[in-house]
């Protein structure tokens, strides 16, 4: 990947994850992402995964809907294999995820998200959860839609992002749908 | 009665036949598939994240999950029409006519 390309995903993962979670808490959103390097690049992507898989496994604990508990079960499910997957892409180019201010700024984002949830019970929490979610996968489709694919040029990046792009859209309709069976109006806070 | 025990020998039936359903793009392709009573379903899963086929009604065959290359086969012994979805992905639906 050239030296713009890993500027325009680090960019693109920053503004999707920081569009996410300001969704969830309207913290002010990182600065623009520096020139980050191969490591540092998949050490943003895997820990914007690894972020909601952990918000699914605190959402199991809390909720006591079954919907939502279901829906929470897939989310851990499928982004653990989307993690495992761009791993192994990580490993045959030979990249070792390296920690950065980019993926550091997200899980301070990610620690304030879970902190407003934490003080949130029963419908509300759920409400809660589920509104970040479909603002999540929003973001995230945006990003692969409007960023990412017009301007990968690496095949085998591309082909994960192919491969992703229909589990992130069924994400989204499962959230919404999961959403409009919790009553009260959806936020449109994106 | 002995005509129709001797045609029943010597008329074969015919050989049950395997189909694939293939789940990609977070979809069963064909979304709808017709076969006869005895033949052979088998769902394969081509997408990074897991699947089931889980059969709703009195029909209820499961695959359970299959991650990226598994399969999962059924064999349709009864005639009738059976939904199905994916447990993991309720939006994921396909429907299996035997006949």
């Amino acid at each position: 990947m050239s030296r713009t390309a890993h500027r325009l995903l680090a960019c693109a993962l920053t503004l999707v994850f920081a569009t996410a979670l300001h969704a969830q808490n309207p913290a002010p959103a990182p600065a623009a992402a520096p020139d980050l390097s191969d490591p540092e690049v998949a050490h943003v992507a895997v820990t914007a995964n690894s972020i909601d898989i952990d918000m699914a496994k605190f959402a199991q604990t809390r909720t006591r809907n079954a919907a939502v508990k279901q829906f929470a079960a897939t989310m851990i499910t499928d982004h653990t294999a989307v993690n495992a997957q761009a791993a192994a892409l990580a490993a045959k180019l030979g990249v070792t995820p390296a920690d950065n201010a980019v993926s550091q700024s997200l899980e301070g984002g990610a620690k304030q998200a879970r902190t407003s949830l934490e003080a949130l019970h029963g419908a509300a929490f759920d409400r809660a959860y589920m509104d970040r979610e479909v603002a999540y996968h929003q973001a995230v489709l945006d990003a692969i839609d409007k960023v990412l694919l017009p301007t990968t040029e690496n095949a085998e990046l591309r082909k994960l992002l192919v491969d992703v792009r229909p589990a992130i859209a069924t994400h989204l309709e499962h959230a919404k749908q999961v959403r409009s069976q919790l009553g009260a109006p959806v936020r449109t806070g994106m | 009665m002995i005509v129709w025990l001797l045609m029943l020998l010597v008329v074969p039936k015919a050989p049950a036949t395997t189909h694939t359903v293939e789940i990609r793009g977070m979809e069963f392709h064909p979304a709808v598939l017709t076969v006869a009573v005895g033949d052979t379903v088998v769902w394969i899963n081509r997408d990074i994240v897991p699947h089931t086929a889980t059969g709703h009604g009195r029909s209820r065959w499961d695959t359970g999950q299959l991650t990226q290359g598994q399969e999962g086969r059924y064999v349709a012994r009864r005639a009738g029409e059976t939904s199905y979805a994916c447990t993991l992905h309720p939006t994921m639906h396909g429907k299996l006519i035997v006949r």
